[in-house]
């Protein structure tokens, strides 16, 4: 609690306008005045396993102005600054229904996996960071918000994923530890010793040519991988090598202490707002564009001490209680997995930037593998998409997808990213129909 | 040189030679990532123990029930690239300080702030040689040589050059991965005496080639049987076995679990961070006294009361701690219900839930660790309200409820395969105490499978030890361990022999690992890649 006090202090006092900055903003106070560069627009998102209960999220009117619920209660402040998305399916065809993967691996490749904890294709945020995410210092930022290393959904494709930061301090140390630039440095100068760092990278990248000979499909696949993350380290190399520009009005807190991470629900609560908040500083002084924050694991298994059912369990077992036609406990999880997006939400809205927030400069995905944990349902997967997108995006609309493909809201949200995609996924997952009533 | 030759003559696109005219000559059959183990054992054995080695790596996944297995499947993310950088030249930073220079570098530049060509390939062909685990092509060490030069005109520091030159060899795919080279020896392929080396130390010693067996590597000593047994002798003599054979039984055992269970406080006060890494320490120092200390039958993990405890394991198991240093032999009495590793507190709390034991979670387990036989998923519509309706007064305990559910005849299939296993250890809670009644009622840990009957945990323990599919589950994974394949998809034909060895030397270890180096296909490769697919036309 000593640091979440004095992050508190220091954090809340980061959001206050640094007068220093003003300079770099140009009259109409939207891009910055030393290069005219653009404020760059941000994508996310946010993972939540185990779904929402139907009849606590869904609201009955569809479009805009649509009846708040019980469960969206959290998010009631952004309502406006969000839409809601129901009813949208992940088709498998002729594959299994891999149980709590499925539905996750779908939404965010556009194809059902073949088999579990694999992606078929890399995953959105990377193709988004390809177009995006060039120029920040790193490609995307991966956390967990109970601490555990495999929690990332975020992954070139295959069974890697890319690792999260696991702690505050680890996501501190990331953004703003070594070869961190300070932007309000008077007498800023490139490091030598990065200079140094990424002369060593080229040496190793030379090293390709040897391993080229007679090697299979698979091993290639992945030594392609390897010197692809060779050239991102190059890059963010390069972009430590610039002066760095930002439009925010943010300070650097001092690192946080050590935490404890885990998966219960009072820990999450405590946890989750101080990664979102780094993790909207690190977005505002463009250390990346993209990020991923998993609130859980898809067969989630948060929990709240004292009662011996994680979430996940609880779906399976907790019977539906016939009077309200729903699990109550079980239904409880989903309300604080929204809690936890509104936390995010609420750090990347805490910072102005330009003409609006952080947050109206992004675009956060939130998503989850099931519809009704209970039967592993894959139709009617709830999903949100927040911020405006730098204005590419409409706001404060609830869209039924009617047992359309998930695949579209992907294909949307790489349209509303400016990537020129006009189809997306593969087999019934396969679009071209963006949902056109929330672009802009 | 060899290599480089050949690249040249592939760069240069003169692609007439086909798949029989690389076979001669060594080509890349497979990329093994180093695990955190086997990169932290091998920077210890190069640069000595006192070098650290700071940084997060990244996870593996368990395939055919082993962690080492996907090291052949996964690669480097630019997270984990990153990382790597960073501890590369954390290494390299603390190998070049004043203070441990005398001892690291093997000579002195004529200027501390100029280059010295001389010197600096001293270094660098040592070190390239004990990372790469073979030696470096010209140029490879050419590269290095002209970015220590160039690094040293930078900072007009000898030893900063050096710095940056060792860090490109630490970032190296060649040492980040174990790259396997083959060649065809008669019609078959098979890896060559570096890669030999490499797959025998890793295998023995969780790390690097040491000097005397790339010296055998390097002189041929390991394209014969005899070489090749005289070698794992010595390796197996080596007090480093037991690191090696550690890495195994913690993969083999899947005690990486531990770090990242949790257990509900309030229900379980007594767990902690020092309770899970004494449970896995447990653990481990049982698994080697019966394999390694007394080279017994191994079956024994499974019947013996003997174990080795610290203080806070004896708070939980409940038992006096009558020593005043840090483990005790402990032997469990009779009644203890006790027997062997499948009842101490790793094996139970790993496979349990945050505030309550799972038959089911125990039972998948231990029936995917110790019989290869993975429980397939259950079927996606399953109404498992019943489980725990924990108010249903007719149904009290864990076993009364998961019985009423796993009747159901969609269930009946996999829960009859699984659910026995776990059911007999109903007696121990979800951190591995004792606990004889639940819900005001005494717990019932019989268990029957393929009709026979057992109970409790020493009726499990005995019905391990006599499953003649346990060792041969065991020689099955520990051969994979030692090959990086996929336990699952390893031929009989190769096992089988294994198997059979293993029976009749008594289930010892040590005449098994003998007897997996000196299998003939331990040193198989896959043919090479056609030339097509090996020719990258992004090059």
């Amino acid at each position: 609690m000593r640091f979440t006090r004095r992050f508190l202090l220091r954090g809340g006092s980061a959001v206050v306008a640094l007068p220093f900055l003003d300079c770099f903003l140009d009259s109409k106070g939207r891009a910055l005045a030393a290069t005219g560069q653009a404020i760059p627009t941000r994508f996310g998102t946010f993972f939540w396993g185990c779904g929402l209960t139907k009849t606590l999220y869904l609201p009955k009117a569809t479009g805009p102005n649509y009846d708040d619920t019980p469960q969206l209660a959290s998010l009631k402040p952004y309502k406006n600054k969000l839409n809601l998305l129901s009813g949208f399916r992940a088709y498998v065809d002729d594959k299994p229904n891999i149980q709590h993967w499925t539905g996750n691996a779908a939404i965010t490749t556009g194809i059902a996996p073949a088999n579990d904890t694999q992606f078929d294709a890399r995953t959105i945020d990377q193709t988004i960071a390809e177009t995006i995410g060039h120029g920040a210092r790193f490609r995307s930022i991966e956390v967990s918000c109970s601490g555990n290393k495999r929690e990332s959904y975020s992954s070139l494709g295959g069974s890697n994923i890319n690792p999260p930061e696991t702690s505050p301090l680890s996501l501190y140390s990331k953004l703003f530890g070594a070869g961190f630039q300070d932007p309000s440095k008077g007498d800023w100068k490139p490091d030598p010793d990065v200079v140094l760092q990424k002369s060593v990278l080229s040496v190793v990248a030379d090293d390709r040519k040897l391993l080229e000979m007679g090697v299979g499909a698979a091993d290639r696949a992945r030594l392609d991988q390897y010197f692809t993350s060779v050239r991102e380290l190059e890059q963010t190399l390069d972009a430590e090598l610039r002066r760095p520009q930002i439009a925010a009005h943010v300070a650097i807190p001092d690192a946080p202490d050590e935490m404890a991470m885990n998966k219960s629900v009072p820990n999450l609560r405590k946890v989750t707002p101080v990664l979102a908040k780094l993790l909207a500083i690190g977005l505002a002084t463009d250390q990346t564009r993209v990020f991923n924050m998993a609130f859980s694991e898809p067969a989630s298994t948060i929990y709240v001490p004292g009662d011996s059912r994680p979430f996940h369990q609880s779906t399976h077992e907790e019977p539906v209680d016939e009077a309200v036609g729903y699990q109550p406990i079980t239904s409880k999880f989903s309300t604080y997995s929204m809690e936890g997006f509104a936390a995010l939400l609420a750090a990347l809205d805490g910072i102005p930037e330009g003409d609006g927030t952080l947050l109206d400069h992004s675009l956060v995905f939130a998503y989850t593998d099931t519809s009704n944990a209970k039967l592993h349902a894959v139709d009617g997967i709830p999903m949100l998409l927040a911020g405006s997108a730098s204005g590419r995006m409409k706001t404060g609309i609830h869209y039924a997808g009617a047992g359309t493909t998930v695949a579209r809201v992907g294909l949307t949200v790489q349209q509303a990213l400016g990537l020129p995609v006009d189809r997306w996924g593969a087999e019934s997952n396969l679009t071209n129909k963006p949902i056109s009533e929330i672009l802009a | 040189m060899r290599r480089g030759l050949r690249t040249l003559i592939l760069l240069s696109g003169l692609c007439v030679a086909a798949t029989q005219a690389l076979a001669a000559e060594p080509y890349l059959a497979g990329l093994r990532r180093l695990t955190e183990s086997q990169y932290r054992n091998s920077i210890a054995d190069i640069f000595g123990p006192g070098i650290a080695v700071q940084g997060k790596f990244e996870p593996d996944r368990r395939i055919g029930g082993l962690l080492a297995s996907s090291g052949t499947t996964l690669s480097i993310t630019p997270a984990g690239m990153e990382a790597y950088a960073k501890m590369a030249d954390g290494i390299a930073r603390q190998v070049v300080d004043e203070k441990n220079r005398s001892r690291l570098i093997s000579c002195t530049p004529k200027s501390a702030t100029a280059a010295d060509r001389g010197c600096a390939a001293q270094v660098l062909e040592r070190y390239g040689l004990l990372l790469f685990r073979r030696p470096l092509t010209q140029g490879e060490l050419k590269a290095r040589l002209d970015a220590a030069d160039s690094a040293t005109k930078l900072s007009n520091n000898f030893y900063t050059g050096l710095r940056y030159s060792l860090t490109t060899l630490l970032s190296a795919p060649d040492f980040l991965f174990r790259v396997e080279m083959a060649a065809s020896q008669g019609k078959a392929y098979s890896l060559d005496g570096y890669s030999r080396a490499a797959r025998l130390s890793y295998l023995l010693w969780d790390s690097t080639p040491d000097q005397a067996l790339l010296e055998a590597a390097k002189s041929g000593g390991l394209e014969n049987e005899a070489g090749v047994t005289r070698e794992a002798a010595r390796l197996m003599a080596s007090p480093r076995l037991e690191t090696g054979m550690r890495a195994f039984f913690s993969d083999f055992l899947q005690l990486d679990t531990l770090g990242a269970i949790t257990k509900d406080p309030t229900i379980y006060p007594k767990y902690s961070d020092e309770i899970a890494a004494s449970a896995r320490e447990e653990t481990l120092r049982t698994a080697i006294a019966m394999t390694l200390k007394t080279d017994g039958d191994f079956r024994e993990m499974f019947t013996t009361r003997r174990s080795v405890i610290n203080r806070p394991l004896a708070w939980v198991y409940d038992v006096p701690y009558n020593l005043n240093g840090e483990w005790m032999d402990y032997e469990f009495p009779a009644q203890s219900g006790r027997s062997g590793i499948v009842t101490q507190a790793a094996m139970l709390s790993m496979f349990s839930h945050p505030g309550r034991s799972s038959p089911t979670k125990r039972g998948v387990a231990l029936m995917d660790i110790f019989l290869c036989e993975p429980t397939p998923a259950p079927p996606a519509n399953v109404d498992f309200s019943i489980v725990n309706d924990t108010n249903n007064p007719n149904l009290r305990t864990v076993r009364e409820r998961l019985m009423a559910h796993a009747t159901t005849p969609s269930c009946a299939s996999c829960h009859t395969h699984s659910d026995p296993i776990g059911l007999s250890l109903e007696e121990f809670d979800s951190i591995g105490e004792r606990r004889l009644m639940e819900g005001g009622r005494k717990v019932d840990a019989s268990a029957t499978i393929g009709g026979k009957q057992f109970s409790g945990g020493a009726g499990l323990g005995q019905y391990l030890h006599d499953n003649p599919r346990v060792p041969a589950c065991f020689a099955r994974k520990l051969y994979a361990y030692g090959v990086g394949a996929n336990s699952e998809e390893l031929e009989k034909g190769t096992v089988q022999p294994l198997v059979d060895g293993f029976g009749a030397q008594g289930y010892r270890v040590q005449p098994l690992l003998r007897a997996i180096v000196a299998s003939p296909q331990f040193f198989a490769a896959r043919p090479p890649a056609p030339l097509k697919t090996a020719m990258n036309p992004r090059g």
